[in-house]
């Protein structure tokens, strides 16, 4: 299996001069960094930004992006760089933590205390959403449940959850798709028609 | 298929797809909202399930970072090529690289090719020209202009070259000879000038005296008063003056 491959495919599109391929990443990455910019801002608003600012430096950045490192460490560097000197310029000090930040690995799980970004029907939609992905997840069957949960909240890759549930690889990606499938379509027969862009809606 | 296809985006989120197959999602992605929309779903359901506080389950992030990179500029050449279905690096790289090429040898051979072909077409033109003026043509062919160096042009009005090398053997400077419609068969036009002011007289009298059979009496008449008329006015050197009086002296000798 490759690693991290899917996001060097869309980073060469987007140096091939693809940008739908970038507004990919941004999405697939968005929600992360955001939660990752929230540790140093306080404001929700202005955590999404600097999340956006750090997301068009990247951009601008991206033909010198060599593939060296996963796409994601890069960002998240980026965004730390962001939010540091967004503190700095207004001579504001970061949120205290006794973790590393800088390490991804390390700050995975880290949990902020913060007030929710948005709107009341913003606030609304967030937390209904959560409850019809948590109502879905509690109605999978276990085999689906633990692989989404081990990919989604552990961060494991395929292989590593195959090893885990004693299951070939290939059975690990059917059920993470499956259990993402029955999730999905609990949130379009909630929502009606999805929630592919909740722009307009929040 | 829906299923298989779903199945792979769903892998490829987890970057889990195998780079050829990866190549070809990403670039149905690219075009496909609807399929974009799972994606962004999928997203959702990790940031809801790993119940990141804080963090606002949209896209309006997205949505602004892809109004301004819309403004920004596209890298590459802005055509990914579409109908590479591999995702090793490489040889997209090469294709742009030929593309890019290709079409700088081509932004430089086109003004060579054109100048080429219109090089091509003047030189056709001038062959073309020279053909003509050389056999084809029998007024041009039977009026040939003497040498510069000589101090006086003959112009014989006989088409054939024959007797044309003939008279001028045996006669170098003859004094112009009335045949029996009136009209000379060798007229004698005065010596070339160094003196610029000169020679377009000097044009002007091989002109009239060349069309002359093609033009009335009175009328040739009128212009060979005017070309003496000027000639007079113009100063000539002395030994241009003697050698011109010698000449027509050895003519009204020789003349019948």
């Amino acid at each position: 299996m490759t690693v991290e491959e899917s996001d060097l495919v869309l980073v060469k599109r987007v140096q091939r001069g693809d940008k739908a391929a970038f507004d990919l990443l941004v999405r697939k990455y968005q929600h992360k960094v955001v939660k990752l910019v929230l540790r140093y801002v306080r404001n929700p608003a202005e955590a999404e930004d600097i999340a956006q600012e750090a997301f068009i430096k990247a951009y601008r950045a991206l033909p010198q992006f060599r593939g060296d490192s996963a796409f994601y460490t890069w960002m998240y560097r980026i965004a730390i760089n962001t939010a540091k000197n967004s503190l700095a310029s207004r001579d504001r000090s970061p949120i205290k933590y006794d973790l590393d930040l800088t390490d991804p690995e390390e700050s995975h799980g880290v949990q902020t205390k913060l007030q929710d970004p948005d709107t009341p029907e913003g606030m609304a939609l967030t937390e209904e959403i959560r409850q019809v992905v948590n109502s879905a997840i509690d109605a999978l069957p276990e085999e689906l449940k633990t692989a989404i949960v081990l990919r989604e909240l552990d961060g494991l890759s395929y292989e590593e959850i195959a090893a885990a549930m004693e299951c070939p690889v290939g059975t690990v990606r059917s059920r993470i798709f499956r259990a993402r499938e029955a999730i999905d379509k609990r949130l379009r027969d909630v929502f009606e028609g999805g929630l592919g862009r909740t722009e307009e809606m929040v | 298929m829906t299923e298989e296809r779903d199945s792979q985006l769903s892998a490829m989120f987890d970057d889990e797809l195998p780079g050829a197959e990866c190549e070809l999602l990403a670039r149905r992605l690219t075009r496909d909202e609807a399929l974009r929309a799972q994606w962004s779903r999928f997203s959702m359901i990790g940031a809801a399930l790993r119940a990141e506080r804080g963090v606002a389950l949209h896209d309006r992030v997205a949505c602004r970072v892809q109004s301004v990179v819309a403004k920004e500029a596209t890298y590459g050449d802005g055509t990914v090529d579409s109908a590479a279905t591999s995702s090793q690096p490489i040889p997209a790289t090469a294709f742009q690289t030929k593309i890019a090429s290709s079409s700088r040898w081509l932004r430089f051979a086109r003004p060579i090719a054109g100048a080429s072909i219109a090089a091509g077409v003047a030189a056709v033109s001038i062959m073309w020209m020279r053909s003509d003026l050389g056999g084809s043509d029998p007024m041009l062919a039977s009026n040939p202009v003497a040498a510069p160096a000589s101090t006086s042009e003959t112009i014989v009005l006989t088409p054939d070259a024959t007797t044309l090398a003939s008279n001028q053997a045996s006669n170098p400077a003859p004094a112009a000879r009335v045949p029996s419609n009136g009209e000379p068969d060798v007229y004698v036009t005065p010596a070339p000038s160094s003196s610029p002011g000169i020679a377009p007289p000097a044009r002007l009298a091989n002109y009239v005296v060349a069309h002359s059979e093609y033009s009335g009496p009175l009328s040739r008449r009128m212009a060979l008063l005017g070309l003496v008329a000027a000639d007079s006015d113009v100063e000539v050197p002395a030994e241009e003056n003697a050698a011109a009086k010698g000449d027509a002296a050895a003519g009204a000798a020789d003349g019948p």
